[in-house]
């Protein structure tokens, strides 16, 4: 099965990095709307978003031949988009995680009040309202579905301040709902 | 995973809600791929352009070898043309020095000076000759030596003639005195 995710749409794949255009348009309209999500989700600002993605595509195109199937192209440009979105927050100097509030709650497990977490729309709105790095670390682990490895690799901190991060941004997310 | 975070998965669309401009987005990286392509291409992609360059290069490298391999004594080579050179420098100023002692020379008339200088030439373009042989053979002690040769007998034609001006100066002298 997971054979199967890594080579989809393979052959376009291939086309694409012998530089075949119409194979990378069908690629980039396969992927396009997912990418411009997740950099929207970071960034939150349309033209940032677009520029991101124009940058991720050009990128992924120009370096195919050093993508070997060991994860899906999907997930290979997304992990394109993430890195170039982040990076683009760090060029603008923004908080990536309010790292100096989470090493009071290490060992405290947070109670989860009774959320009104059916309606999904409210925890969309909660999101957007998280300070910046919560937000950051709620997309790569809930949206993303980024482990802690992979979400330390990205944004370049430790596991556990990733676990820990994560733990207080879902607090908080979790009030900001039920103060909605 | 709690039921919150299963919820939020489970229901991930919801936060796709945005829509690309496909055509705005694609058109500027079209044009950064073909401005990649037109780069590139002409240089590294022609198979042409390889295959010139391939042999440039091998050219390149045989005639590095070979001139190596040609120069090789370069030890002895730099000592011999150091040793020429010496020699050279030691006799050019020699010889300049005493042609030019011939050209103010006031006795002698334009035509002896001119019949003179001519001779010089002819052993200047032998000289050149034997430098050039020297280039061939650099080790070669015979053509060195008739280098030395060509100096000298351009040295001793110069002496002569000096010696010949002052000897008939004498007479002269020695004629008055006569008188």
């Amino acid at each position: 099965m997971e054979t199967e995710i890594r080579f989809t749409h393979r052959s376009l794949v291939e086309n694409s990095k012998s530089g075949d255009r119409t194979s990378q348009y069908q690629l980039y309209e396969l992927y396009v709307d997912a990418m411009y999500n997740v950099s929207m989700r970071f960034l939150g600002i349309k033209e940032d978003a677009e520029d991101i993605v124009q940058d991720s595509f050009v990128d992924a195109f120009k370096n195919l031949e050093k993508f070997k199937y060991e994860s899906s192209f999907g997930a290979w440009l997304k992990r394109i988009v993430i890195n170039k979105s982040i990076n683009h927050l760090k060029v603008k100097r923004l908080p990536l995680a309010a790292i100096d509030e989470h090493e009071y709650h290490l060992t405290n497990e947070v109670e989860y009040e009774q959320v009104d977490a059916m309606d999904i729309l409210k925890v969309k709105s909660g999101i957007e309202k998280l300070p910046l790095g919560y937000k950051q670390i709620i997309n790569l682990y809930l949206l993303e579905g980024y482990d802690h490895n992979e979400i330390s690799d990205v944004l370049g901190i430790t596991t556990s301040t990733s676990k820990s991060q994560y733990h207080r941004a879902k607090k908080k997310l979790v009030e900001i709902i039920n103060g909605l | 995973m709690d039921q919150f975070e299963k919820h939020i998965r489970d229901n991930k669309a919801v936060f796709d809600d945005h829509r690309a401009d496909r055509e705005k987005i694609w058109a500027n990286i079209a044009s950064q791929l073909n401005e990649e392509r037109t780069k590139e291409i002409p240089l590294w992609k022609s198979p042409m352009l390889r295959i010139a360059a391939s042999i440039l290069i091998l050219l390149g490298i045989s005639g590095a070898i070979g001139f190596n391999f040609f120069a090789s004594p370069t030890t002895e080579s730099q000592f011999v043309s150091q040793e020429l050179q010496d020699i050279d420098m030691h006799y050019q100023g020699l010889v300049s020095y005493q042609v030019q002692l011939v050209q103010n020379n006031s006795q002698l008339s334009d035509a002896d000076k001119e019949e003179f200088l001519s001779f010089m030439v002819e052993l200047d373009a032998e000289y050149e000759q034997l430098k050039l042989e020297m280039q061939n053979n650099l080790d070669n002690e015979q053509v060195l030596e008739a280098i030395v040769a060509n100096y000298r007998k351009r040295i001793e034609l110069i002496e002569n003639l000096l010696q010949q001006l002052n000897e008939s100066k004498i007479k002269e002298d020695d004629y008055g005195y006569t008188l």
